[in-house]
C-alpha cells in the first residue's frame, strides 16, 4: 500500500490533505468564526491572486524555470488596465494587460533560455523593471477603474462582477482559480507539452538528446506565468477598482512558498497542480486564522518564513540531498 | 435598617448598570506595523480601550496595501464589529472599503486618508505644515542670513491632497517668514515612499545635481523620511549643508531632535499615543447615536530642543537635566 502510494505521489497529497485538516481543526478550535460560510469565503478570496499565479509557476518549476518577477508584472498589468480603461474603454484595456503578462513572460523565456542568463537574476531583473514601469506608467499613483464619464457603466458593471459575482455561492475569483487549476492539471498530465515539461526539469540534456524543443517550451512556460500575473491582476483591479503600482507585495514569496510546500521540487522535474492547490490553501487558512486571531504581522511573517523553510527542508530530505546523521554532519 | 436596605438597593443598582453597560467590538485596522509611528497609534488605542473596559478591540494590519485593507474590512465584518477604525494607505481604496462597511451597517472612522462617508481624523495637515515651515524660516534667518539655495521636498504623492496639505503647510509657512523666499526652481520635490530607506535613496541621487547648494533645507512628510536625508546628506559629507523638520514627532524623530548637534531641527507633533483616547471616544459616541463633527483634528504643537522636555522629559532624562 505504502509502495503504491509512494509510486503515485499519493503519500505527499495525503501529507498535505492531513497538514491542512489540521489547521483548520486547530484554528477552528481557536475561533468559532473560522468555519462560518463568510469567513470560508474571505478565505478563498483572499487565495485567489496566489493560486492563479501558482498553477503556472508550477507548471514553470516542474520544467527547471524559477519566476520572482510574477507580483511585479501583476502590478504592471492592474496599472495597465488602469491607463487604458479611459481611452479605450475596460475590456479593450484588459486585453492590453493580458498581453502586457505574455510580452513580459516572453522577454523572462528568451532571456533565460536564448540568452543564457541564470531564471533567479533575470526574474530579479524583470522584478524591478515592471515594478518600476507600473510606477511610471501611473505616476506613483492608484488609478481609480470605474466610468468616470458615466458612458460606459455596463461594461464597469460587468468587469465588476468579475470580482463580486458568484455561481452556486461560490465567488467568480474561486471559480476562476479552480478552473486554471482544472486546466493545469489536464495540461500537465495529458498533453504532450505537460509531459515535455517534466521531462525537461528532470534531465534537461536527455531531453535536447530525445528532440524536445526545450527552449521553445521554457518559453512558452514563462509566457504562460506572465499570463496568469496578468489574469490575477485583473480580478485584483476588478475587486479594488483601482490599480495600484505597489499592489501585490511579496506574493512572488507566498506563491514559491505555496508551490514548494506542495512538492514541487526546486530543482524541476517534480511536482503536481493538486499539492500547490494544497499548499495554497494550507497557507491561506493558516494566515487566515491567525488574522481572526489578531495575531501580529511580525508573527504573522515569522510562520510565512518558517513554512516555507520547513517545505524546502522537507523537500532536500525527501530528495536525498541532505544526510540527517547528526555524526555525520559533524564527523570530519 | 432602612439606611442598609438603601445602600442594597443601590449597590445592586449599580451592578445591574454595570454589568448591563454595552461592550463594543471595534475593528482597528493600522496602517502598517513596521513605520513607529504607527505602532504608538496602536499602542494607545490598546491602552485607551483597557481604560474605557468596554471595549473589545480587534487588530489588524494593512501592510500599506489596498487589498489587504479591503480584506481586513470583510474579516472586520466577519468578526460581527460593531465599528472600524481604519488607518489605510489610499484614497482610491475608499470606496470599495466603505461600500463593504456600509452594506454591512457598520460606521468607520478614516485615520489620515479620508474616505467616502467615513468620520475623518487626523491631522490639520495644513496648519501642522505651517509650524514647521515656520520653525525653519525662523531658524535659516537666524543662522543663515535669512537664505537658503535649495529645498528637498519628501513628500509622498500616492496618497494623495491631505498629505499634499501638509506638505504644502510646510512650504508656504516657509516661504511666508523666510528673509529671502526661494525660487521656484529651487524646489526639489523628491517621492519618499513614506520610507527612510526611499527617501535615503532619492536624496543621495539628488545631492550631486545640487552641487553648489550650500545652504539646504528639507522637509519631510515624517520624522523616518527626515532620517533619511540626513543620513543620506552624512554619507555625501554634506551633514552641515543641512537643515531638515519633519512631520509626527515619533519616538525616532524625538531621539533625533534631542542628539547633540542634530541636524533634526524639529517635527510637528501628531501626538500619536493620545489617537486612541480621541478615536475610541468618538467611535462610542457614533455607536450610542450621539452626534459626532465630520472631522476630527489632533492638537498640533512643533516639537524642537526648546519644548521637548516640556512634553517628553520622562523619556530624555539626559537631555532635559542639562
Amino acid at each position: 500500500m505504502i509502495k503504491f502510494l509512494k509510486k503515485t505521489g499519493l503519500q505527499d497529497v495525503i501529507a498535505l490533505i492531513v497538514i491542512l485538516v489540521g489547521i483548520i481543526v486547530i484554528m477552528s478550535l481557536s475561533s468559532n468564526l473560522f468555519l462560518s460560510p463568510r469567513n470560508i469565503t474571505n478565505l478563498l478570496i483572499d487565495s485567489t491572486t496566489v493560486g492563479i499565479i501558482a498553477v503556472f509557476s508550477t507548471m514553470l518549476m516542474i520544467g527547471g524555470g524559477l519566476d520572482l518577477s510574477v507580483a511585479s508584472t501583476a502590478a504592471l498589468c492592474g496599472v495597465i488596465i488602469g491607463v487604458f480603461q479611459a481611452s479605450l474603454g475596460i475590456f479593450p484595456a484588459v486585453l492590453i494587460a493580458l498581453a502586457a503578462g505574455a510580452i513580459v513572460g516572453l522577454v523572462n523565456g528568451i532571456l533565460v533560455t536564448y540568452v543564457g542568463i541564470n531564471p533567479l537574476i533575470t526574474t530579479l531583473g524583470m522584478f524591478s523593471i515592471a515594478r518600476g514601469l507600473a510606477f511610471v506608467f501611473s505616476n506613483g499613483l492608484t488609478i481609480p477603474v470605474f466610468d468616470l464619464s458615466g458612458e460606459h457603466q455596463a461594461a464597469y458593471d460587468r468587469f465588476t462582477i468579475l470580482s463580486e459575482g458568484s455561481f452556486l455561492g461560490l465567488p467568480y475569483p474561486v471559480i476562476a482559480m479552480l478552473l486554471l487549476f482544472a486546466l493545469g492539471v489536464t495540461v500537465l498530465h495529458l498533453s504532450s507539452y505537460g509531459r515535455a515539461m517534466y521531462a525537461i526539469g528532470g534531465n534537461e540534456l536527455a531531453s535536447k538528446m530525445a528532440a524536445l524543443p526545450v527552449k521553445r517550451y521554457r518559453v512558452t512556460a514563462y509566457v504562460l506565468s506572465g499570463i496568469s500575473a496578468a489574469i490575477a491582476a485583473i480580478f485584483l483591479t476588478s475587486r479594488l477598482y483601482a490599480a495600484d503600482p505597489r499592489a501585490a507585495p511579496g506574493v512572488e514569496l507566498t506563491v514559491i512558498t505555496a508551490v514548494i510546500l506542495g512538492g514541487t521540487s526546486l530543482a524541476g522535474g517534480k511536482g503536481n497542480l493538486v499539492g500547490t492547490f494544497l499548499g495554497v490553501m494550507i497557507l491561506s487558512a493558516l494566515l487566515n486564522g491567525l488574522r481572526l486571531q489578531s495575531t501580529s504581522t511580525d508573527l504573522q511573517n515569522i510562520i510565512q518564513g518558517l513554512v516555507l523553510l520547513a517545505a524546502v527542508g522537507f523537500e532536500q530530505v525527501r530528495t536525498g540531498n541532505v544526510n540527517l546523521d547528526i555524526r555525520k554532519m559533524f564527523s570530519k | 435598617m432602612k439606611n442598609r436596605f438603601l445602600i442594597v438597593v443601590l449597590v445592586a443598582l449599580m451592578a445591574v448598570t454595570v454589568g448591563f453597560a454595552q461592550t463594543y467590538r471595534i475593528g482597528f485596522a493600522n496602517l502598517s506595523e513596521d513605520i513607529a509611528f504607527t505602532q504608538l497609534v496602536r499602542e494607545g488605542m490598546q491602552r485607551k480601550a483597557a481604560e474605557m473596559g468596554n471595549i473589545e478591540l480587534i487588530l489588524a494590519d494593512n501592510k500599506l496595501d489596498g487589498a489587504i485593507a479591503l480584506s481586513n474590512t470583510e474579516n472586520f465584518i466577519t468578526q460581527g464589529v460593531d465599528g472600524i477604525i481604519h488607518f489605510q494607505t489610499d484614497q482610491a481604496f475608499g470606496n470599495v472599503i466603505m461600500a463593504r462597511a456600509r452594506k454591512a451597517g457598520i460606521p468607520v472612522i478614516a485615520i489620515d486618508i479620508p474616505m467616502p462617508g467615513a468620520v475623518f481624523f487626523g491631522a490639520d495637515n495644513y496648519f501642522a505644515g505651517q509650524l514647521a515651515g515656520e520653525a525653519l524660516a525662523a531658524w535659516v534667518n537666524a543662522n543663515w542670513d535669512g537664505s537658503a539655495d535649495a529645498m528637498l521636498v519628501l513628500e509622498l504623492p500616492q496618497s494623495g491632497p491631505i498629505p499634499a496639505a501638509r506638505m504644502q503647510g510646510m512650504i508656504e509657512g516657509f516661504q511666508a517668514n523666510v528673509n529671502t523666499a526661494l525660487a521656484e526652481d529651487s524646489i526639489i520635490r523628491l517621492d519618499s515612499k513614506n520610507t527612510q530607506e526611499e527617501s535615503f535613496r532619492v536624496v543621495s541621487d539628488t545631492l550631486p545635481s545640487i552641487p553648489n547648494a550650500k545652504k539646504i533645507v528639507a522637509i519631510t512628510i515624517n520624522d523616518g523620511t527626515g532620517q533619511g536625508v540626513i543620513a543620506a546628506a552624512e554619507a555625501a559629507g554634506r551633514r552641515d549643508q543641512i537643515i531638515v523638520v519633519g512631520q509626527g514627532a515619533d519616538p525616532t524623530g524625538l531621539a533625533a531632535i534631542a542628539t547633540e548637534d542634530s541636524r533634526y531641527l524639529g517635527s510637528t507633533g501628531y501626538f500619536p499615543e493620545n489617537y486612541g483616547d480621541k478615536l475610541l471616544e468618538a467611535m462610542v459616541d457614533m455607536l450610542e447615536g450621539k452626534a459626532v463633527p465630520p472631522s476630527i483634528y489632533v492638537d498640533h504643537v512643533f516639537i524642537s530642543k526648546d519644548n521637548i522636555c516640556d512634553f517628553y522629559a520622562d523619556d530624555f532624562q539626559d537631555f532635559c537635566k542639562k
